[in-house]
């Protein structure tokens, strides 16, 4: 194809892309720089934003939160991911239902899924999880006020809404196992156990790193499901990165635009830092399909 | 196309069509309010057709009015239209209306703390000329005087008053009842009742207050400086969050701790009603507008067996009772592009007197005399705690104030700074905003 | 080995194999009892918060939110359902949505699908360039993007319309559509293109006449993608709309922290979204399927 055709077919999307992310983009780093409200042009501070947002307490908190969410997250959707996938694979008839439903936790709004978690747990209205831990273990779990059960809450949703997109790809991955391996696998005199850690996840560690690539940058950028769950999110310190940019920027008549800016500046940084080896892969792989 | 994707479009088709056709059904159409009705609302409606976007929050003491704005005022071409939204959302908007040159909203709910600053900033439409203008038609000279005062800033009248809120504190007649108990009148007297409902194991937190650590809660730190006779700043305009009065309210509310829920810095007002409603506490004290909710069978199969009263004073020597006197209204926003006369009038018709009747005992009417102990359930407990209350003082930078102190405030009451700490800390961050 | 690696590209894995249908390992396989029971618990907790607002909402509301829980004894009723539609203005919000969600994945196919093709064509450094680019403004903070088109809306006077959100919804989206798009066009050969383009064709009649028919299934796929995004988002709408094009996550947002009967309304719009989206999911469970697989397995 030549380069005229590629671009005649590209440049729809190059410009909507182009004019509605690349252009906001840069009024974000612009935005950064200035101390500004919106509808009124800025005045330029230099580094200060940064040096705000360095300095502020309750951003390293909520960087440090949203870094710790991402990271369990991501470790149970691979495990969880992973057992529900190999257990799905043994299903035949069954497979279509089981799939179905699985899905609903994916499609439901993230906000949806997660207002009816809260109103499970909160037992003040009439949320059944206390009564079940209350009967077990005789003590009342403070789901909201209290940082680390507010967290696993948090863990929790956030798994349960993302656990059938990770078992779905991972399942796509185990179809790709070549059968005569895991045959070759058993008649060697290896365990189930053995076969899985030995000759089936390193098979599958391309499908693997995907799911691991694309739940830390959903789970990086968590926001709707903090709303229901962690109204205290500030003061017990449960505040996602996005969360705290806007009660900056945007809530309660905020219109600290600049500080906002700066924050989502810093978070771009730390996403492309995590992202790096992953990214660094693809170009490898691009160079050698030459 | 297969089968599955014929049967995805015509279910796509099918939902679009369906909810397209069923926007007619009476959608929208604020049927049922027992609280509203329909009043004259006389303008003179523009040549086009005209939205008029009103924005106040749901509240069931705030419903009455704007229902009935909505019902009464749309008429012909004109189109009253108040989204639901949540107090929260109401501040959010509030501010991002009133920041360019064009705005949303044309009628802004506005309530007696913002007034101030609002009107510094000259963000509102000054009311006397289209007060006096309207005022017989209306009946607008029998709303309190008081509250106009409350709603006016620098002589200039910024709001037309539709209702007045103070504490009422509301407990379980029944339970005081079978344990003999009075009805308090200081915290104390509040602590002591909670004790003997504890001890008759009835209840493990009889008391609930709305301290929700993002809003609520330095409204309650507020009302118990002012029983104590002071407030964040005095007449002056100095702060005053490191004097002795400001301790004694902190160790009062601190005092209460043990016999309130350990989650009571999540509860905002709803949520203490929750816990009436089921029976978790026996008394709590919220804003008047929480109360009529209360007596509704709907929302509770307690509902007959709550009584009100006024809410109690912090100590015995304290001179005024623990509580907040706020007033709710009707401002103008001044980049508003519709005409200033069709709006007041529709503002000044959802508090005429058939309207400030029917609101009752859902709302207290700004008008004088309304609520009267046979009209309303609690309106001996509301009369009692207006002539309770501290007379407010009023400042531009009380409202940012209140926003930096809380975090703090939320340290000292849940123990991570001490009181001598989170005391000094309050009054840096105050004076560094009151300047 | 990576995400293009030859050994898991060689047997193209298709949706038939992920749903069971396709080659089976060899040997007698006896029911899975065991996993059986196991997945059937686990989609019991999937569904559970789902299962449980339903008989929040269909509860009188003196009972809907008591503690302790009142799980059988009351008379179910659809009153907040009627309150929702009749109090609120519920319909024009779930009209709003669908009509974004649709506009949304209408544009998004129109001026993805070329865009796609020619970035699977285009073997060059360029294309990859632009995949990773596509990658990386998939991660991005949304409100980097989210807060100046909220400037922007406003000083242009597009702010509060179903249009400016659709639009902006498109762009958010377009990485992830032709990421994806472009994996199915991958599968195509080219000696398709070259044929039919010896016939006489353009590139663009070819596409047309050719391709699209061709990618049937990819291009559903992709649309229920950018709708299911379209229909499920909140933080965009939450920025850029108001009174005039709220949209139903929203408006639900608004109803929590309010009085019992708004909760349940909140509960039963939260319930009205959900339906046609769980038919979605039962319905085109396939494509959903192929188009979260094939993203992966074909890099």
């Amino acid at each position: 194809m030549k380069a005229r055709e590629f671009w005649i077919l590209f440049a729809p999307s190059f410009l909507v892309m182009g004019g509605l992310l690349v252009i906001p983009l840069v009024r974000t780093i612009q935005w950064s720089f200035e101390s500004v409200r919106y509808g009124t042009p800025g005045t330029f501070v230099g580094l200060d934003n940064f040096a705000d947002a360095l300095t502020d307490p309750r951003f390293g908190q909520a960087a440090l939160f949203t870094i710790i969410v991402t990271v369990i997250t991501t470790a149970i959707l691979l495990v969880l991911g992973y057992v529900v996938a190999t257990g799905i694979d043994r299903l035949t008839k069954s497979r279509p239902l089981v799939l179905g439903i699985m899905l609903v936790s994916y499609v439901l709004p993230n906000l949806v899924g997660a207002v009816a978690f809260s109103w499970l747990v909160n037992d003040n209205f009439g949320g059944i999880v206390n009564r079940f831990i209350g009967l077990i273990t005789g003590t009342q779990v403070l789901w909201f006020t209290e940082q680390v059960p507010n967290a696993i809450l948090i863990i929790a949703n956030t798994v349960w809404h993302m656990l059938p997109f990770a078992m779905l790809i991972i399942l796509a991955g185990l179809q790709g196992v070549p059968v005569e391996l895991r045959e070759a696998a058993t008649i060697d005199g290896a365990s189930p156990l053995q076969t899985h850690l030995h000759v089936i996840i390193p098979t599958i560690r391309g499908v693997l790193g995907f799911v691991t690539l694309i739940s830390i940058m959903d789970v990086l950028r968590m926001f709707d499901n903090l709303i229901p769950l962690s109204p205290q999110a500030a003061a017990i310190g449960n505040e996602s990165i996005m969360l705290y940019v806007y009660s900056v920027a945007f809530a309660d008549g905020a219109q600290q635009l600049g500080l906002g800016s700066a924050i989502n500046v810093l978070t771009i940084l730390l996403i492309l830092v995590m992202l790096t080896p992953f990214i660094r892969g693809i170009f490898k792989e691009a160079k050698v399909a030459r | 196309m297969s089968t599955t994707t014929k049967r995805v479009s015509a279910l796509i088709a099918v939902a679009v069509v369906g909810a397209v056709a069923l926007t007619g059904c009476g959608a929208g159409s604020r049927t049922g309010n027992a609280n509203a009705t329909e009043v004259t609302c006389d303008y003179t409606a523009p040549d086009s057709a005209t939205t008029v976007n009103v924005l106040a929050y749901n509240s069931s003491a705030i419903d009455p009015f704007t229902d009935t704005m909505v019902s009464s005022c749309t008429k012909d071409d004109v189109t009253v239209k108040h989204d639901p939204i949540d107090f929260g959302g109401q501040v959010t908007k509030t501010t991002a209306t009133l920041a360019g040159d064009t705005g949303t909203y044309d009628i802004i709910e506005t309530y007696g703390f913002v007034i101030p600053g609002l009107a510094t900033d000259e963000k509102l439409v000054p009311l006397d000329d289209l007060f006096d203008k309207y005022a017989d038609d209306y009946g607008l000279n029998d709303i309190s005087e008081s509250m106009r005062q409350g709603m006016s800033y620098d002589g200039q009248l910024y709001a037309l008053p539709m209702q007045a809120q103070m504490f009422v504190m509301a407990y379980r007649a029944d339970v005081f009842e079978e344990l003999g108990l009075d009805v308090p009148t200081t915290f104390p007297e509040m602590m002591e009742a909670a004790e003997a409902i504890k001890a008759a194991g009835l209840m493990e937190y009889p008391i609930a207050l709305p301290w929700l650590a993002t809003a609520d809660v330095s409204t309650s730190f507020q009302a118990t400086m002012n029983s104590l006779g002071a407030d964040f700043v005095n007449e002056g305009g100095d702060v005053t969050l490191d004097t002795p009065e400001a301790q004694e309210a902190l160790e009062a509310m601190m005092a209460l701790m043990p016999y309130m829920d350990p989650q009571v810095t999540t509860f905002d007002q709803p949520t203490v009603q929750q816990q009436m409603y089921n029976g978790t506490a026996a008394m709590s004290i919220m804003f008047s507008g929480r109360m009529n909710d209360l007596t509704l069978e709907t929302n509770s199969q307690l509902a007959d067996t709550f009584d009100f009263a006024a809410p109690p004073k912090v100590s015995d020597e304290a001179e005024y009772a623990y509580d907040r006197l706020s007033i709710d209204g009707w401002s103008i926003p001044f980049n508003t592009k519709l005409d200033h006369d069709m709006l007041f009038v529709m503002m000044a018709s959802a508090v005429s007197e058939d309207a400030s009747k029917a609101s009752v005992p859902a709302a207290y009417p700004a008008r004088e005399g309304m609520v009267t102990a046979e009209n309303s359930p609690y309106g001996e407990a509301a009369n009692e705690s207006i002539a309770a209350a501290m007379p407010p003082i009023v400042s531009p930078v009380l409202a940012d104030i209140t926003n930096e102190i809380r975090p703090i405030l939320v340290e000292v009451l849940t123990g991570s700074t001490t009181v001598e700490d989170g005391m000094a800390r309050m009054q840096a961050a105050a004076e560094a905003i009151a300047g | 080995m990576t995400l293009t690696d030859e050994a898991l590209s060689t047997r193209a894995i298709t949706t038939a194999d992920i749903e069971g249908k396709g080659r089976r390992p060899r040997g007698r396989r006896k029911p899975p009892v065991v996993t059986g029971i196991l997945l059937g618990i686990l989609c019991l907790l999937m569904l559970a918060p789902f299962i449980w607002m339903t008989l929040s909402v269909t509860k009188p509301t003196n009972v809907a939110f008591a503690n302790p829980p009142v799980y059988w004894g009351y008379e179910p009723t659809f009153q907040a359902f009627v309150n929702l539609w009749e109090t609120t203005y519920f319909s024009d919000y779930l009209v709003n949505t669908l009509v974004v969600a649709v506009v949304s994945t209408i544009i998004a196919l129109i001026i993805g699908i070329p865009a796609a093709y020619a970035l699977s064509r285009f073997p060059n450094y360029i294309s990859a360039l632009l995949l990773v680019l596509a990658l990386i403004f998939r991660a991005l903070p949304r409100f980097a993007v989210v807060l100046p088109m909220y400037d922007i809306t406003r000083a242009l006077g597009i702010y509060d319309t179903t249009f400016a959100l659709a639009i902006a919804l498109v762009a958010i989206n377009q990485p992830f559509t032709i990421w994806l798009l472009r994996n199915f066009f991958a599968e195509i050969p080219r000696e398709l293109d070259e044929a039919a383009m010896i016939d006489g064709c353009t590139r663009i009649g070819m596409l047309r006449r050719v391709m699209i028919p061709l990618m049937g299934p990819g291009i559903l796929t992709a649309g229920i993608f950018v709708f299911l995004f379209a229909f499920q988002e909140y933080l965009t709408a939450l920025v850029l709309t108001d009174t005039s094009s709220k949209t139903v996550p929203v408006f639900i947002a608004t109803q929590l922290g309010q009085t019992l009967p708004m909760l349940q309304q909140a509960g039963a719009a939260s319930i009205l979204l959900t339906i046609p989206v769980i038919l979605i999911a039962f319905v085109a469970q396939k494509y959903l399927v192929a188009g979260l697989s094939d993203g992966a397995v074909k890099g």
